[in-house]
């Protein structure tokens, strides 16, 4: 069971943002998304969650037409994404933050309000439970952001740049926490970066994105190794 | 390893349902005291928990969705048009509505029944006009709910052999008294505390935060605010019925921009983010517009009147509700909840680690 992009290309106007590209997450592995600024990765993300519909090609989720289908069939089907801010719901208190997701795909509060208890244990946010969002930290925003992103029990978890802002310690952190959540629940999961060195400890395979075309595809080493990827990121000179 | 917290799952499920039991002590409270008022003074907080049942019901859709309505006041004036229509005399629909139908003319319902049914009829008309109108947001939303209240007030003063037009209505059983205008408070806090906590509560208050982050998490947020709009619409339906048949008499001018006006500032200054909120507003500004204006009554002291000039009130309103907004945009209740020992049920944030921008 994959959760592909096939052949989609998006276009705003004059600006080509996917052309032509192909990308398929498999249950268990680590997809790294690289490229430079403009690319087009946050734009394939957003059509895998069913937030941008392509103007051609299609979103298959285990063979399934998922093209056109709302962003909370994505959800509800196992698709869950994060975004470059960790968009938590401020107002709420961490743990009904957490029980939204659990909440929206028909449990009861009661029953939502134990899951979230063992989720927040997971991520040590349990003492902050009944505490508002706003009040979290950087760190714990991040950690509360992905507890809320499994409570949805996910198939596919989608990270644009999960380590936006995080010191050196806090990337490792993250690093083994993704890692842990991949062991544990068996989920495919994607991440954008642009924290090379975490990319490429983390990832099982990378593709990378640049002016909306596919340049590369393959394990780390060889992706390293790849003169088109050199260029795009540092220039015909460097390459 | 995680530590467990402080507070265990019972005492946490006692502390959610604190704030409904102390805001219906405040209520009883503020109702039992009003026995030893004099009878002007009852009729004026009689009138406040009318104003609080409206206010309730528009937070019910504000306050959960962030969405601003500005046509609650349409479903007050639909509740009070049908439960007249429902309850007056025939006698009296004789003299008044001469060209109304023959079923109205002679329906004869008990009060319970015309309240019960004002209400619903106002649900009905939200659900309907809810229907294409929860697609939208921010400000195209809060117009569309305006239109609601301008399209209402129009066919309201214009169906002149149903509602009299321009003319009052009167004749009107008068049967809301300050324990049932108590009592109905009582019901809309209960009504608006269970949908606040239920499943469609939280998920509306989710979608207000951010909606694309809600919608990420598999929140169908027009369902979810449509239901809002519906219950907001009959406990604003019932408030209507209730300033009906207290007065006697029904006016489609009562119904319109004023008292939008006064409802919507009772809310956003008592908070429009917490249900506290809503009831502190309503009891704040009816013992304020009451101070106002027996301040512009004024006193008399041998052959001088001493008198606040006439409008008084309404600036102040204003110009409480600015300050408001400027510096404590969350209201009186700041957003929360009230709590005992008169505390937040949350912790105090801490100092926060810087963010990246």
């Amino acid at each position: 069971m994959k959760l592909a992009a096939e052949r989609v290309s998006v276009r705003f106007g004059g600006l080509v943002a996917n052309d032509d590209v192909s990308l398929a997450i498999a249950p268990g592995e680590v997809l790294g998304l690289i490229g430079p600024n403009g690319a087009g990765k946050t734009t394939l993300v957003n059509m895998l969650s069913g937030f941008q519909r392509p103007h051609s090609g299609a979103i298959t989720l285990a063979g399934s037409d998922m093209t056109g289908h709302r962003p909370r069939a994505f959800a509800r089907a196992g698709i869950v994404r994060s975004f470059q801010a960790v968009r938590l719901f401020r107002g709420l208190t961490v743990s009904e933050n957490v029980e939204v997701g659990l909440v929206a795909c028909g449990l009861g509060r009661a029953a939502a309000r134990r899951r979230v208890r063992a989720l927040l244990a997971d991520f040590d946010l349990l003492r902050r439970a009944a505490q508002p969002a706003s009040s979290l930290s950087y760190g714990e925003e991040r950690r509360a952001g992905l507890a809320r992103a499994l409570a949805l029990e996910p198939r596919f978890l989608l990270l644009d740049e999960p380590a936006a802002g995080l010191a050196a310690a806090e990337a490792e952190d993250l690093k083994r926490a993704i890692l842990s959540i991949r062991d544990r629940y068996g989920c495919g999961i994607l991440v954008i970066e642009h924290n090379m060195a975490l990319v490429m400890s983390l990832c099982d395979r990378i593709h990378v994105l640049g002016g909306g075309k596919t340049i590369a595809s393959g394990r780390p080493d060889e992706i390293m190794a790849d003169p088109a990827v050199r260029t795009a990121y540092l220039g015909r000179a460097a390459a | 390893m995680a530590t467990l917290p402080a507070v265990s799952t019972n005492e946490s499920a006692g502390r959610r349902w604190l704030p409904l039991v102390a805001l219906i002590i405040v209520v009883l409270a503020l109702a039992g005291a009003a026995e030893f008022a004099p009878i002007v003074m009852q009729r004026r907080i009689t009138q406040g928990l009318i104003n609080l049942v409206a206010v309730v019901g528009l937070y019910v859709f504000v306050g959960n969705s962030g969405v601003l309505s500005f046509g609650n006041v349409a479903f007050m004036a639909i509740g009070a048009y049908v439960s007249a229509l429902l309850t007056m005399p025939a006698a009296a629909k004789g003299v008044f509505l001469p060209d109304l139908p023959a079923f109205l003319a002679a329906a004869e319902w008990p009060v319970l029944g015309g309240a019960l049914a004002g209400g619903a009829s106002a649900a009905l008309v939200a659900l309907v006009a809810g229907f294409p109108l929860m697609r939208l947001s921010g400000i195209s939303a809060s117009i569309a709910t305006f239109a609601i209240l301008v399209v209402t007030y129009v066919v309201l003063g214009n169906w002149t052999s149903v509602t009299g037009g321009q003319n009052s209505l009167m004749g009107l059983p008068i049967y809301v008294g300050l324990w049932t205008s108590a009592g109905w408070a009582v019901a809309a806090i209960v009504i608006a505390f269970l949908h606040q906590e239920s499943r469609s509560g939280l998920l509306l208050r989710a979608s207000r935060e951010d909606e694309v982050a809600a919608v990420a998490s598999g929140v169908h947020m027009v369902l979810h605010r449509l239901m809002a709009f519906v219950v907001s619409a009959f406990l604003s339906g019932i408030s209507g019925v209730l300033l009906a048949h207290f007065l006697g008499t029904v006016r489609v001018e009562t119904f319109y921009l004023d008292l939008t006006f006064l409802i919507m500032a009772m809310l956003v200054i008592g908070g429009m983010r917490s249900l506290t909120g809503a009831v502190a507003g309503a009891i704040v500004i009816t013992a304020l517009t009451e101070l106002m204006r027996q301040a512009e009554v004024g006193v008399t002291i041998g052959t001088t009147t001493l008198a606040a000039p006439g409008g008084l009130g309404d600036v102040l309103l204003a110009l409480l509700m600015l300050l408001i907004i400027l510096f404590r945009p969350d209201g009186i209740a700041g957003g929360r909840e009230i709590s005992w020992p008169f505390r937040s049920s949350v912790a105090a944030p801490e100092i926060q680690s810087r963010k990246p921008q």
